[in-house]
């Protein structure tokens, strides 16, 4: 149903059956805000309107709203302050002799420590995030119960940070009573050492544990800060005990980050994993679409895109070209043209980056901690083959180096070794999981 | 309605209420106060201007209940030059009839019904505060906030806990000021939002009241309830920004003066300075003073030396002297310290022995 049309319809009708002062004074900034389960939300600009409505106008309005439409059968009002939203992306232009506190752009609720730009509103969902998505409402529909915990992951510039928060907003939002808090592993770390040496840890604990709902981000650094890890475990497990919902977001899959903890991993494997990948050409379309529409640029079709064509995977190198073309608009002061944008774009495309094959080596000889020699070497020990073999392959797929030649980078061998060992692992990666699972790994590090 | 009260206590109430009862574009009765004698004995006078709404209660004796809606600055007029002490008051086909001992006159009213409920907040979280802390706090910092719309968090005074003390903090982006008072609130003390011009008015109504305030919250407005007022307040949906961190850490140069010597000086310098109110401030460490210099080409110019005791390096900046001059009302002490960070950076004003208010305010452009 079309909200803003049902209440277009209306108005006139209300305008009719009271006195135009009133009309004038209280239908003024009034909206459908939402409507679900035959409940329509209206908003209004103030308690006093919503007082007023409820005492004089209720029956008038849920009247014409059932003539219209019989699924209708209760009027609920929300109170929204329509001039903050409008003005929110007009620049201040200062043009006081005075100079500028330097207070952030970005305002962020003391007590939850959450963004509160960062909301389901703003987020766009596409076939790439849809997954993660849909397990981000169910969290919110069945708090501490449903996928907890609930552990994102994916590249930089995936909108994870932008969907945990969210999750943390719309949970607010529901129940304002609910305490949420948001940090980064980074921040929690901090908290923990400087609660050590100040010796007050038990007010480090109880602080956490007060919390229903925690967020934390970018859990990957705490790879490798045992003591910090620890206490994370002993809090995991008191909240989930006690039914309160815990969000992780990390770059990489728990199982692949090096220096957690065992415990910790299975921890997090034991509720909800959900990979956020790079967003495919329609999302990332769609992505633009809603930038450009939140700060009110308009932008050719043919331009949106050749943008999502040329700026793949990182969201954010999208927002940094669309501020460019803002910022170029103004200085103009006319819309740009294609080539315009191109001459924009250009520089702030990320090469592909070129490696060679010993940095390929290199790569993933560390990621399977093995030195790099060792893998020119003759030895057909176990724990080499392997690596050995996912380096011909990933040459082979990716760089597309003939196998001879491949044969003789890595220690003089045969290309029919070569071919074996490629075909060994393409097999492979349709029954063994772990396998495909680092092989994706490896890939997204070598991008 | 028809009631027997007495003319000054009615006076002061309606006094009170119509600083709000304001000419309004689409509905006029708002320019009114709502006579509300339903209750025996008993008179509610109400206002509002759709921000905030206002009920004063006044002892009288009813003779007939009623209601009526009367333009606030006639019937103001009308008190004002009653001098009689008893006054009975009644309503006369739609016009409020006021007979005195000597006068009679007679107001046109407005419809009532179509007045404004004021939202009464009941059966909610509710905390009792001492009037004067309140006030103090509001005092403190109201007048840094910024009187523009576009961003409603910065026209707000906010209002926070803080370990054992209420924080009221507010800032136009230019001057920022915070206020710690040390009073008993719960832990769950909501951040709240206030209009800085509510603010105004809750000053000026609660300022002589010396007891307790109940305050009620509710997701969208607040409450101020005492004995025989009420007043309930829009606050503003939004975060305040996070000012600790532009708070400096560290001073290049610091002076310490006496309050009294540096309000004169800017008084002077005012006379001398711009249509910017440009003055410039000069710490000399060497001779320890601080100068306050000004010049209007139309005027002339001043330069003022006041005895400072002084540390760090010497520094000279240019400031709004409004800005200054806003803060002094809120430091007690009689002696201050301006700590300079330096060229492009804020000057921060506390009081010598009183650190519980913080003022930082940015210097001018070149």
């Amino acid at each position: 149903m079309d909200t803003k049309e049902l209440w277009n319809n209306i108005l006139p009708e209300i305008e009719s059956s009271v006195s135009k002062a009133n009309f004038a004074t209280w239908f003024k900034d009034t909206k459908i805000s939402g409507f679900e389960d035959g409940v329509v939300y209206l908003s209004v600009p103030n308690t006093f309107v919503q007082e007023w409505l409820l005492k004089k106008f209720h029956q008038l309005i849920l009247k014409l709203l059932r003539q219209s439409s019989e699924s209708i059968h209760r009027l609920e009002y929300v109170i929204k302050e329509e001039s903050k939203q409008k003005n929110q992306y007009i620049p201040t232009k200062t043009c006081s002799p005075t100079r500028e506190l330097p207070l952030s752009e970005h305002y962020i609720n003391k007590d939850d420590n959450l963004n509160p730009r960062y909301t389901f509103e703003s987020f766009v969902v596409g076939p790439f995030n849809e997954l993660a998505h849909a397990a981000a409402q169910a969290v919110i529909k069945n708090l501490g119960v449903a996928y907890n915990p609930f552990f994102i992951y994916g590249n930089t510039g995936h909108g994870k940070t932008h969907l945990i928060q969210a999750i943390g907003n719309a949970v607010k939002a529901v129940d304002p009573s609910k305490k949420i808090f948001y940090l980064t592993s980074e921040k929690f770390q901090n908290d923990f050492v400087s609660s050590m040496l100040a010796n007050n840890i038990n007010q480090f604990k109880d602080k956490y544990r007060k919390y229903d709902m925690l967020i934390m981000d970018d859990i990957q650094f705490l790879s490798g800060k045992e003591k910090t890890q620890e206490e994370l475990f002993h809090l995991f497990n008191t909240m989930k005990d006690s039914n309160k919902h815990i969000v992780f977001s990390s770059d990489k899959h728990p199982n692949f980050i090096t220096g957690l903890e065992d415990r910790l991993k299975s921890r997090f494997a034991a509720g909800m994993v959900i990979d956020i990948p790079a967003p495919d050409h329609e999302s990332r379309v769609a992505i633009i679409k809603s930038k450009c529409s939140s700060i009110n640029l308009f932008l050719d079709d043919e331009i949106i895109d050749y943008l999502a064509d040329s700026i793949k995977g990182n969201i954010r190198d999208l927002e940094g070209v669309i501020n460019l073309i803002v910022c170029q608009t103004e200085t103009k002061n006319k819309t740009l043209i294609l080539n315009e944008v191109k001459d924009l774009v250009k520089n702030s495309i990320k090469q592909k980056k070129l490696l060679s094959y010993k940095e390929v080596v290199k790569i993933i000889s560390d990621f399977y901690k093995i030195s790099e020699e060792i893998i020119y070497e003759k030895t057909r020990k176990k724990e080499v083959i392997k690596p050995r073999q996912v380096i011909m392959y990933i040459l082979r797929e990716d760089f597309c180096i003939s196998y001879p030649s491949i044969g003789e980078k890595l220690g003089g061998r045969d290309h029919t070794t070569v071919i074996h060992s490629c075909e060994k692992i393409k097999k492979d990666i349709q029954v063994d999981e772990l396998l495909s699972k680092e092989i994706r790994e490896i890939r997204s590090m070598i991008g | 309605m028809k009631l027997e009260c007495n003319k000054n206590k009615i006076e002061s109430a309606i006094q009170k209420t119509a600083r709000l009862a304001n000419k309004h574009l689409t509905l006029p009765v708002l320019a009114c106060v709502y006579l509300d004698a339903t209750t025996s004995n008993k008179l509610i006078i109400k206002a509002t201007n759709l921000d905030i709404g206002l009920e004063v209660e006044v002892k009288i004796k009813t003779i007939e209940s009623g209601v009526v809606a009367v333009p606030a600055n006639v019937l103001l007029g009308v008190l004002s030059s009653i001098k009689d002490d008893n006054l009975v008051i009644e309503t006369k086909d739609n016009n409020l009839k006021i007979t005195a001992n000597k006068n009679s006159v007679v107001i046109k009213c407005l419809p009532h019904e179509d007045f404004p409920t004021i939202p009464r907040l009941e059966n909610l979280k509710s905390i009792k505060i001492k009037s004067n802390d309140l006030i103090l706090g509001f005092k403190s910092v109201w007048y840094s906030a910024s009187n523009s719309n576009i961003k409603p968090e910065l026209s707000s005074v906010y209002i926070y806990k803080n370990d054992s003390s209420l924080v009221f903090v507010s800032t136009d982006s230019f001057r920022l000021a915070e206020k710690k008072i040390n009073t008993k609130v719960p832990d769950d003390f909501p951040q709240t939002l206030i209009p800085y011009k509510n603010v105004i008015e809750i000053i000026k109504l609660f300022e002589d009241y010396k007891d307790e305030i109940e305050v009620i919250f509710d997701k969208n407005q607040m409450a101020f309830k005492v004995d025989d007022m009420y007043l309930v307040s829009r606050l503003i949906d939004g975060s305040f920004p996070d000012y600790k961190q532009i708070i400096p850490k560290t001073y290049n140069t610091a002076a310490t003066v006496l309050k009294n010597d540096l309000i004169n000086s800017i008084k002077t310098s005012n006379i001398f300075s711009d249509a910017l109110n440009k003055i410039k401030l000069k710490v000399d460490v060497k001779n320890k003073t601080l100068n306050i210099e000004s010049k209007n080409n139309d005027v002339g110019e001043s330069q003022e030396y006041i005895s400072a005791n002084t540390s760090g390096e010497n520094v000279e900046l240019n400031f709004n002297s409004k800005y200054i001059n806003d803060c002094m009302q809120s430091i007690s002490s009689d002696s201050l310290v301006l700590d300079f960070g330096g060229v492009g950076k804020p000057l921060a004003i506390s009081g010598a022995t009183d650190k519980s208010f913080l003022y930082i305010v940015m210097p001018m452009n070149r």
